[in-house]
């Protein structure tokens, strides 16, 4: 005979219509370890960035197209910023899309190839050696086309797709597109003298010269701008929207209010960013018009974040959720900046050429960075717990996320970072050295606290906090 | 197996040990449980996550089984994880809605 047990926690316990059966417990469950070792080289990066910054604050100070600004841009985006992006899509897209990654063995080979091109590719900008920038860069590259193979073909399994699966998919277009970009500004400032087209790489010789001399019809500033952005809009910009969607309801229990917005915000974004491509690539005078459809797709992202905020049921917002959302609210100042900049009869002299680093630095550091620190406090802690608690839960009292890190140190974290932005970017608009200095040691000092609450999460590895199991009642434990 | 011998009380006991580490409550104050049946020493647990895609719902589903199969009496446990009817904030008890930080109802 069954005996029914009514679940007298439930409101209504006896749900009136047929369930529906969800996916097997554990068919998506990919490795903790990959993605815990590009969030390590990421935070490593970032540590490093900021160090440089502090050391030698005079290159934010002056113009940004010179080889130290461009060495350390793409420490920051491609050592830290992709490295943890890559990590954390590996993890995320699968769990949050509720599919499989297609494979982790090409998601290895891909973490080889990433640390190997971008420490080549960050210290060969820094001496100037573009064909060894070149080189490096392929060899990034490739990781990249594994990394765009590998998430294509898990999107592919995507049983419903939805407006975080088509963000997804627009990021690592626009991935792509950036990192050929950029390989064409690369073959653009080589030297092929040595080489000659009848030696067995004549055919691969003829095309680099062919992209070389495309890529020479266009002004250089504002091919590395059009590049800049590929990156910075297409795909950080868009994942940050695609993920909103579906990681701000998980952790405040709100919903999307409206799909229609969601989506309109995606395809806007999707559509600026073409028109701005092109036309910051040809200097032309429509320029601001795109800038602005860039600007009406994040606020119309913005209208659709603050009506899942005010339908939240959970009221308190953590630290984690408050870190991201001050880097969304940090879109309006980069939006202002980002029309500002646009304008055609903009004077070419050295404040506006401060503005852009300060409208660069913000990007990455201010919305970026921080939106990425603050789901690194979501991403860490489930990583660890995953591997050091998921199998013991119900057999002995396991620690919650919050209890891995600490909250106070995570909140003078969130502080700091503020402090330092805003000190930086004085620093940066009005050329002093000084305040790029204290600014950057600020975001030091904030980097730091998040890399000390890291390594407090990953103790758990070598030091688990099991506690036996509290029962309030005389429950029957079966003995050992 | 005499059925009487596993009861509700201690069913319930066991699944409050299981808890949700992100929202830090255990499964049964915030409602996660659709229905639970005992047949001789065979428990089936019929149960939601707060979102579907949940990046915890592995884990859970294993800590649901740890508790029940460390009960007297308990020989198999299956559950069954569905979206439909989907979880709402109303389904806490009160002490879920504490222990969370939800708002009333």
């Amino acid at each position: 005979m069954a005996v029914s047990l009514p679940i007298s926690a439930v409101a209504d316990p006896s749900p009136a219509r047929p369930v529906a059966a969800a996916p097997a417990p554990g068919a998506n469950a990919p490795s903790v370890t990959l993605p815990l070792a590009f969030v390590l080289v990421g935070l490593a990066a970032l540590l490093a960035g900021m160090g440089w910054l502090v050391v030698r604050p005079g290159i934010l100070a002056a113009y940004h197209y010179n080889q130290y600004v461009i060495a350390a841009t793409h420490l920051f985006v491609l050592g830290w910023i992709c490295s943890v992006v890559m990590g954390a899509m590996y993890q995320l897209v699968p769990v949050a899309l509720e599919t499989k990654l297609y494979s982790q063995r090409l998601a290895r080979w891909q973490f080889a190839f990433h640390v190997a091109g971008f420490t080549g590719m960050v210290w060969m900008f820094r001496k100037w050696n573009m064909e060894e920038v070149a080189h490096f860069g392929s060899a990034f590259a490739f990781g990249v086309v594994l990394f765009v193979y590998n998430l294509a073909r898990t999107l592919r399994r995507v049983p419903r797709w939805n407006v975080t699966a088509a963000a997804v998919a627009s990021a690592l277009a626009w991935l792509s597109l950036a990192i050929i970009a950029g390989l064409s500004l690369a073959a653009a400032k080589c030297t092929y003298d040595g080489v000659s087209e009848s030696s067995a790489v004549g055919p691969i010789l003829h095309v680099f010269k062919s992209v070389a001399g495309f890529v020479a019809r266009f002004d250089a500033i504002s091919a590395m701008h059009a590049h800049a952005h590929l990156g910075g809009v297409g795909c950080f910009t868009m994942l940050i929207v695609g993920v909103s969607y579906k990681l701000i309801p998980m952790f405040t229990l709100s919903e999307v209010q409206s799909h229609r917005r969601a989506a309109w915000s995606v395809a806007l974004l999707n559509l600026g960013l073409a028109g701005s491509f092109v036309t910051i690539l040809l200097r032309s005078r429509w320029k601001p018009a795109f800038a602005l459809v860039i600007v009406a797709a994040l606020a119309v992202y913005g209208w659709e974040i603050v009506a899942i905020l005010r339908a939240r049921k959970r009221r308190a917002l953590d630290w984690g959720i408050k870190y991201f959302l001050t880097a969304v609210a940090m879109l309006l100042p980069v939006s202002a900046l980002a029309i500002v900049l646009s304008w055609p009869r903009l004077p070419l002299n050295a404040f506006t050429g401060q503005l852009e680093n300060a409208y660069g630095f913000l990007g990455l550091l201010g919305v970026v960075t921080f939106a990425i620190m603050g789901m690194l406090y979501k991403i860490v802690p489930f990583l660890v717990w995953f591997g050091c608690y998921s199998r013991q839960i119900g057999r002995v009292r396991v620690p919650a996320l919050a209890d891995l890190y600490s909250a106070r140190l995570q909140a003078a974290g969130y502080w700091a970072f503020l402090a330092g932005l805003a000190v930086a970017c004085a620093g940066i608009v009005t050329s002093s050295e000084a305040g790029v200095r204290w600014g950057c040691g600020l975001l030091a000092l904030s980097t730091l606290t998040l890399a000390v609450n890291v390594g407090s999460m990953l103790s758990h590895f070598s030091r688990p906090r099991l506690k036996p199991l509290t029962f309030q009642s005389s429950t029957v434990l079966k003995t050992a | 197996m005499n059925t009487t011998e596993l009861d509700e009380a201690a069913v319930l006991e066991a699944l409050r040990q299981v808890m949700d580490p992100e929202l830090g409550c255990n499964i049964v104050d915030l409602g996660l449980l659709y229905s639970v049946a005992i047949t001789g020493s065979k428990v089936t647990v019929m149960m939601t996550l707060t979102t579907p895609g949940c990046p915890m719902h592995e884990s859970i589903s294993w800590g649901v089984k740890n508790a029940l199969l460390g009960l007297e009496h308990v020989e198999d446990v299956e559950v069954g994880l569905v979206w439909d009817p989907p979880w709402n904030p109303a389904m806490m008890t009160e002490s879920g809605r504490k222990a969370t930080g939800v708002g009333s109802f």
